[in-house]
């Protein structure tokens, strides 16, 4: 019998080695520059140890950037799923043209983040753009909204942008898990009474909390990491509002010239990010389990 | 099933709220992008162009490398998506079907790469690849963006893979076909929607790929369109006319891909998940 | 055409053990049918002919030839799946010939052959379309030109009717037992359907549980089961099993009964082993067509209270007792009806009675 074992290597070798040489050899040399003390790229540093982690675990800068993050993601998972909830609702229903909507949905994913971010830009300026002058126009506020002006407008209008951006991927992730849902249950319901309210509430939404659950765990995580939209919206600003750790480990690595810290900063959020997966997919099993 | 009036109205309203929400930031874009330079930044907002010019259009494409910019994006996004393809297809397959030791904690270790921060490997990796003297070269890019995209596109054709019913991979097999024959003339023909859908993720995610393209590459030659076309935005901080039109720009191949295959994309996220 | 023997197979997965010692041994050109009920291992058992499911212990010889190891396609076996397993997206040509071209067969020559098949089975029309242009039975029919095609020594047949509706499967069934005359193949077949196995084998080995209970032919297995199960299982519809006494024995050595459910006192049955000695409570196990109408020299009289009566025009059902365990249903051939509450008289050969131990065995 042919060996298995032998062919299954020579599918998974590829995509192993480039994954191994892209993301896995970086790693292990984030981790080791973690315990050295390299200043920019190229320029050789001491062995330190454990000193970084120390440092950096005491330092309120951190954490600071780490709360931030965490709010990040909650406020993002908020608006992104009562989003994707309505839109997802919307497209499982058949009206004319749904087909289309249902493709051209996921419209705001699939534009580069600098398109992103011009479009947002021009739209919330204060001198021209669109929404400020329709603010001003029909007597909402005297004077235009600044709405990069303070950390927190700064922060709410990002979260606003990135939800913008990533709830229709959300979106489809919901349709195919209401897909799954079989529409007999639906139509008892109906035939049982049920408002529309009650049969969102009772098959819908208990049902859907499979999805939910992993939909939790990797829209986490891909949150967490988002860095370009913030970097290129507010570079961390005004006055660190906006500054999550993915801000803060680049300024450090690349404004602050300090490599080693950033890369401790990032085994600390790698760390932390895993610890959350686990944690929660373990839960998830259980939930499962119980049901 | 009928709807109610009043469920037809609340969808109705919501259906309306999505358009606008999705669609009108983008009519703004580029409905503004032709419009002369006083309308743009005037005090009354305008719905449709008062006025029409293609100045921004000309002045970005005669100014700045735009062109050169696309070529560079539309190269490292087909070779991605080629190589992404390659690689992704045959490891899903050996993840599927094959037993070998090792295979649960291997698919688990692929899946948890989306795990950590891409910030995480840009220094070393920029290291690495200054000593092999891959810095500023396309194919360090491409590199790059297949292995961001290989994690997702196994997760994805794994899933495909399993909507095949099994009996026909055994007719296959009682008929004398190797592996390599059962994947090559049995499973990818039955995949195929799921493999579009996982070429259009590739492509757009290396098309809008911006950390990696504005650090891996320097010189202007080989920038792709995010980069190039930041550093527009740095140039010309206040021409709005000119962000716009290079706003347009940016977005139209992207818009031009998706009216083709679209369809596929979609159908494959929503009937591909299916774990 | 190759004679088949399976030595002590067992099969397990993981912890669980589904088949447990099996042997037999099948000459060249039987049709064989493995039949019982869900999860007895009669669908693994034919996977692991097929080489499609390991063997954990055991060997299988083809011919002679050990193939317990071997790839599937090396075997000499062609197999006809439940779904059909068709290839979608190539038409019926290229599926019925996929397995020659995996052989190295060069075109000119495979073309040949699959034209050859699909006369046999009336699909030249259809060899340019694709599977999904086909209704069930011609899917079915090009699955099973597929398997002749590749003239293999064993034909193996997963259920390969279930997914058919009623007057098809008849049909098919029809075709597969001419197929089988025609070509003279040995056939292994796989159903949970008596009735198939009934007709279609020359040989049935009823499965439970991961062991044989009995093998034999259809009549065998109709007129002299080994157990309850294998009496239950054959016979539609089932043998009824009513409780009963043995009482003492009479001069010839028949078991003297009483079955109170019946009313019958001194029913002589003949076991089948005189010398074995008999327990005091046993099964009595009477096939609902062998209630019969009328009087005859030798016969026992019940009486049977009618609760729920079935008119199907050529034959009715009588059902008593519906409310106990050991319910009783009679079959009645005859015109005559009969209204729920009444009482029918029936009679009884007592050489149609069968003797079982409660735990399972016959007597």
């Amino acid at each position: 019998m042919r060996n298995p074992t032998l062919l299954a290597f020579v599918f998974v070798a590829p995509a192993m080695s480039v994954l191994l040489l892209i993301l896995g050899w970086p790693l292990v040399s984030a981790i080791i520059l973690s315990l050295q003390d390299v200043r920019s790229v190229g320029s050789p540093g001491a062995w330190i140890g454990l000193d970084n982690y120390a440092k950096l675990l005491a330092d309120p800068s951190l954490w600071r950037a780490t709360g931030m993050s965490i709010a990040w993601v909650a406020a993002n998972a908020v608006l992104q799923t009562a989003l994707a909830m309505i839109a997802a609702l919307v497209l499982s229903q058949n009206f004319p043209g749904v087909r289309i909507a249902r493709t051209w949905i996921i419209l705001t994913w699939i534009v580069p983040t600098v398109v992103v971010v011009i479009i947002w830009r021009w739209l919330f300026s204060t001198s021209g753009g669109m929404i400020n002058p329709l603010i001003v126009q029909s007597g909402l506020s005297a004077r235009p909204i600044g709405f990069f002006s303070t950390p927190w407008m700064a922060f709410a209008t990002l979260v606003f942008i990135n939800s913008w951006r990533w709830f229709p991927f959300v979106t489809l992730m919901l349709l195919a898990g209401m897909t799954r849902i079989p529409g007999d249950l639906y139509e008892a319901a109906r035939i049982d009474g049920a408002s529309a309210w009650k049969r969102f509430s009772r098959i819908t939404w208990p049902l859907l909390k499979p999805t939910l659950g992993v939909l939790s765990v990797v829209g986490t995580l891909l949150s967490f990491n988002v860095f370009d939209i913030i970097w290129l919206m507010t570079a961390g600003g005004p006055a660190g509002g906006t500054r999550t750790l993915p801000v803060l480990i680049y300024e450090t690595a690349f404004k602050g010239y300090r490599l080693s810290e950033a890369a401790t900063m990032s085994v600390i959020a790698t760390v932390l990010l895993l610890t959350f997966a686990l944690l929660t997919v373990r839960s998830l099993d259980r939930q499962e389990e119980r049901e | 099933m009928r709807r109610s009036l009043g469920l037809n109205i609340l969808l109705a309203i919501a259906g309306i709220f999505l358009l606008v929400l999705v669609v009108l930031p983008f009519w703004w874009v580029f409905s503004s992008s032709f419009k002369l330079p006083q309308e743009i930044i005037s005090r009354t907002p305008t719905f449709f162009p008062h006025s029409f010019t293609v100045q921004h259009y000309a002045g970005l494409l005669t100014r700045s490398a735009y062109a050169t910019y696309v070529v560079n994006s539309l190269i490292v996004a087909i070779a991605s998506t080629l190589i992404t393809l390659l690689l992704a297809v045959p490891a899903a397959y050996a993840f599927f079907r094959l037993e070998f030791p090792g295979r649960q904690a291997l698919y688990r270790i692929i899946l948890l790469a989306y795990a950590f921060p891409s910030i995480v490997i840009l220094i070393p990796l920029f290291g690495m690849f200054a000593k092999l003297g891959i810095i500023d070269t396309l194919p360090a890019l491409i590199g790059v963006n297949v292995a961001f995209a290989l994690p997702f596109s196994i997760w994805m054709l794994r899933s495909f893979l399993a909507s095949v019913p099994r009996e026909i991979e055994e007719a296959a097999v009682i008929d004398g076909a190797p592996p390599t024959v059962i994947l090559r003339r049995i499973m990818i023909p039955l995949i195929a929607p799921g493999i579009a859908s996982v070429a259009i993720f590739a492509f757009i995610s290396s098309w809008t790929e911006y950390v990696f393209a504005s650090v891996l590459i320097i010189s202007d030659a080989k920038r792709t369109v995010p980069v190039g076309f930041s550093g527009i935005i740095g140039q010309y901080q206040i021409d709005w006319g000119l962000l716009l039109a290079g706003a347009g720009l940016a977005v139209l191949p992207v818009i031009i891909l998706f009216a083709f295959v679209g369809r596929w994309f979609v159908s494959g996220l929503t009937e591909g998940a299916v774990k | 055409m190759a004679q088949l023997k399976l030595q002590n197979i067992r099969k397990s997965f993981g912890t669980t053990e589904v088949i447990r010692n099996v042997n037999l041994a099948f000459d060249s050109g039987e049709f064989i049918v493995f039949v019982g009920p869900s999860g007895c291992g009669k669908s693994t058992l034919l996977r692991m002919i097929a080489g499609l499911e390991q063997v954990t212990e055991g060997a299988i010889l083809i011919d002679g030839e050990d193939v317990t190891r071997a790839d599937p396609s090396r075997r000499g076996i062609a197999m006809v799946f439940q779904s059909y397993a068709l290839y979608p997206h190539m038409t019926v040509e290229e599926n019925m010939g996929f397995g020659l071209e995996m052989a190295g067969v060069a075109k000119p020559e495979r073309s040949k052959l699959v034209r050859q098949a699909a006369e046999v089975l009336k699909l030249e029309p259809y060899l340019s379309r694709k599977p999904k242009a086909l209704s069930g039975g011609q899917r079915q029919r090009v699955a099973i030109g597929r398997a002749i095609v590749r003239n293999p020594k064993i034909f193996l047949f997963d259920e390969p009717l279930s997914n058919l509706d009623a007057e098809l499967r008849v049909r098919m069934r029809l075709e597969i037992a001419k197929l089988h005359t025609d070509l003279g193949a040995t056939m292994v077949y796989v159903t949970h359907d008596q009735v198939e196995a009934m007709t279609l084998a020359t040989r049935i080995v009823v499965l439970n549980g991961g062991i044989v209970e009995q093998v034999g032919a259809p009549i065998e297995l109709y007129e002299n089961p080994d157990n309850l199960f294998v009496a239950g299982f054959i016979g539609s519809p089932r043998m009824n099993f009513l409780s009963a006494r043995v009482i003492g024995r009479d001069g010839d050595g028949r078991a003297l009964l009483t079955v109170p459910q019946l009313g019958l006192e001194g029913l002589a049955i003949n076991p089948r082993d005189r010398d074995r000695e008999l327990p005091k409570d046993v099964l009595l196990g009477i096939r609902p067509e062998h209630f019969r109408a009328d009087a005859f020299e030798g016969s026992m009289a019940v009486s049977l209270r009618c609760e729920v009566f079935e008119r199907l025009g050529n034959v009715s059902y009588l059902y008593s007792d519906i409310d106990r365990a050991e319910g009783i249903v009679a079959e009645l051939r005859s015109q005559q009806s009969v209204r729920i509450g009444e009482r029918a008289s029936l009679w009884l050969k007592p050489a149609d009675c069968f003797l079982f131990d409660p735990t399972g065995p016959r007597l």
